[in-house]
């Protein structure tokens, strides 16, 4: 079984370092935080992902897959700066909770969003 | 022009009211309890020792053994900012608070009153009285006049013109910018010491570097973005308080004592019947220091029950025994009364119903905390560039 580091790299050894690093990326904070401009809804947040040696997430947040139960791919913008590339797979967690999770193929880090 | 009204260390200047003797030794505000041990603003003659704002209680300690440490006091911090901001507004101003100790106002609407900016900053100054330190900067841009506050000495006003804006703020340090401790750390290992050389960098490299925050920073850096200032609605001052001849810790006498200020507060004639959405209730306790509470009710009200076990259960977390209870109306809201519902409301009705509910959460959560949703590409495949969650008025 394949083990993936799952929470982004640059900023894990500090404290905050995951939210600041989604803010980075997904271009502001959540919907609740402070709103002098807009904020994008449903940004994605850092997960911790483990995966299995098919690169199928096998635990999301420390709780184990249970069932895969869909994948896909977006890879969009290819043509900019800031290109998208990513797996995205639905997943059903052993508590019942159904979350949907992606690997960014560019920064090689998984997020959870809504899809 | 926008200006801003610095008066630094606010805090630590109202719990060095009681205890002057402590503003010419080395002291600084301690940390409230509970709460990350790191100091508040510190003295000159902690400055001087080494001490600075923001370091550790431990460090500060073994750095400045004599250090004194002054215990807060949030309600005295309060009552003593909304005096500032109200001889603000007595002058003309329409203030907008940042926090206590900075306020940023426009001085176009007093320009002609008073005969120029200068003149107009100069009674603001005049307004908020010499013993406070104020100082003022004014500019195109908000952060530019926060700028030109912070560098401007006490009782002295510093404008910024336009087309100075750039050349001024190149030189200036980085701790102007909100940026966390590590980020100073980093940008100064980068080289990057001011503001101008932050500013000089491409945006999208530092967005890369630093993330978000970078970003809002570098931007600052550059000017920051024009906002116009707006004035907050006056609060309306009714307070009510209650000194004991001894210090009280007994629940019941607190209690006994909550629900008479209640009772005079609710027979006040300046509410006017409208009911309270927001209130404050202070304590000043016998070890010098003050405790305050502030409670947003979920449905603005009148009833001396509801206000009561809102409010009650609150003075089981004073943390001293009390000298003195205070039970302040911060906010009332616009309506006298409220006509119950035969039929489930719809229309009209639960629309007004819904706009009162925004107005809770702007009143409890702050102006700017309530958004509305709009799609902006609902047909793109990455869901966050789907809709953007903008600020909304009520």
């Amino acid at each position: 079984m394949g083990r993936d580091t799952g929470v982004p790299q640059p900023e894990a050894g500090r404290p905050g370092g995951q939210k600041r690093f989604s803010a980075a990326r997904a271009g502001g904070g959540a919907p609740g935080g402070t709103m002098g401009s807009p904020t994008q809804l449903n940004a994605p947040r850092p997960a911790l992902v483990e995966t299995a040696a098919n690169g199928e997430p096998h635990l999301v947040n420390r709780e184990l897959v249970t069932v895969v139960r869909e994948e896909w791919r977006v890879v969009d913008r290819w043509w900019t700066e800031e290109p998208v590339d990513r797996r995205y797979f639905e997943v059903v967690l052993e508590s019942g909770r159904n979350v949907c999770v992606y690997r960014d193929g560019d920064r090689a880090c998984w997020f959870m969003q809504r899809a | 022009m926008i200006a801003c009204l610095l008066i630094p260390g606010f805090e630590l200047r109202v719990a060095l009211r009681s205890r002057p003797r402590l503003a010419a030794v080395p002291a600084a505000l301690a940390p409230p309890p509970g709460r990350e041990p790191v100091l508040g603003p510190v003295t000159a003659a902690a400055e001087a020792a080494g001490v600075v704002a923001g370091m550790r209680l431990g460090e500060a300690l073994a750095t400045c053994p004599e250090l004194a440490l002054v215990d807060p006091d949030p309600a005295g911090a309060e009552r003593e900012w909304e005096g500032v901001l109200r001889r603000l507004e007595d002058s003309g101003f329409g203030v907008e608070p940042v926090e206590p100790g900075v306020v940023v106002f426009e001085t176009r609407g007093v320009e002609r009153l008073y005969g120029g900016v200068e003149a107009a900053l100069s009674k603001a100054l005049a307004s908020v009285g010499p013993a406070w330190d104020p100082r003022v900067g004014a500019g195109q841009r908000r952060f530019v006049a926060l700028a030109a506050a912070s560098v401007a000495r006490p009782g002295q006003a510093v404008i910024v013109e336009g087309e100075e804006e750039r050349s001024f703020l190149e030189p200036l340090p980085l701790s102007l910018l909100p940026l966390e401790e590590e980020r100073y750390a980093e940008l100064e290992g980068l080289g990057v010491r001011t503001l101008g050389a932050l500013a000089a960098l491409p945006g999208g490299a530092v967005a890369e570097r630093l993330g978000q925050e970078g970003k809002r920073a570098w931007s600052l850096a550059r000017g920051g973005e024009r906002r116009r200032v707006r004035g907050r609605s006056p609060a309306a001052e009714l307070v009510e308080a209650l000194s004991f001849p001894e210090a009280v810790a007994n629940e019941l006498t607190l209690r006994r004592a909550f629900g008479a200020l209640l009772d005079r507060l609710l027979a006040r004639p300046e509410r006017a019947a409208r009911p309270f959405r927001k209130l404050a209730l202070s304590a000043r306790l016998v070890s010098g220091g003050s405790w305050r509470r502030t409670v947003t009710l979920r449905e603005a009200t009148g009833e001396r029950g509801r206000l009561r076990s809102a409010l009650g259960p609150k003075l089981m977390e004073i943390p001293a025994p009390v000298i003195e209870l205070r039970l302040e109306a911060v906010e009332l809201a616009e309506h006298t009364g409220q006509q119950l519902a035969l039929v489930a409301p719809e229309g009209e009705d639960a629309d007004m119903r819904l706009r009162e509910g925004l107005r809770q959460v702007r009143a409890s959560a702050g102006g700017s905390a309530v958004g509305a949703v709009v799609e902006v590409a609902p047909w793109s495949r990455i869901p966050e560039t789907r809709a953007l969650v903008i600020p909304k008025d009520v």
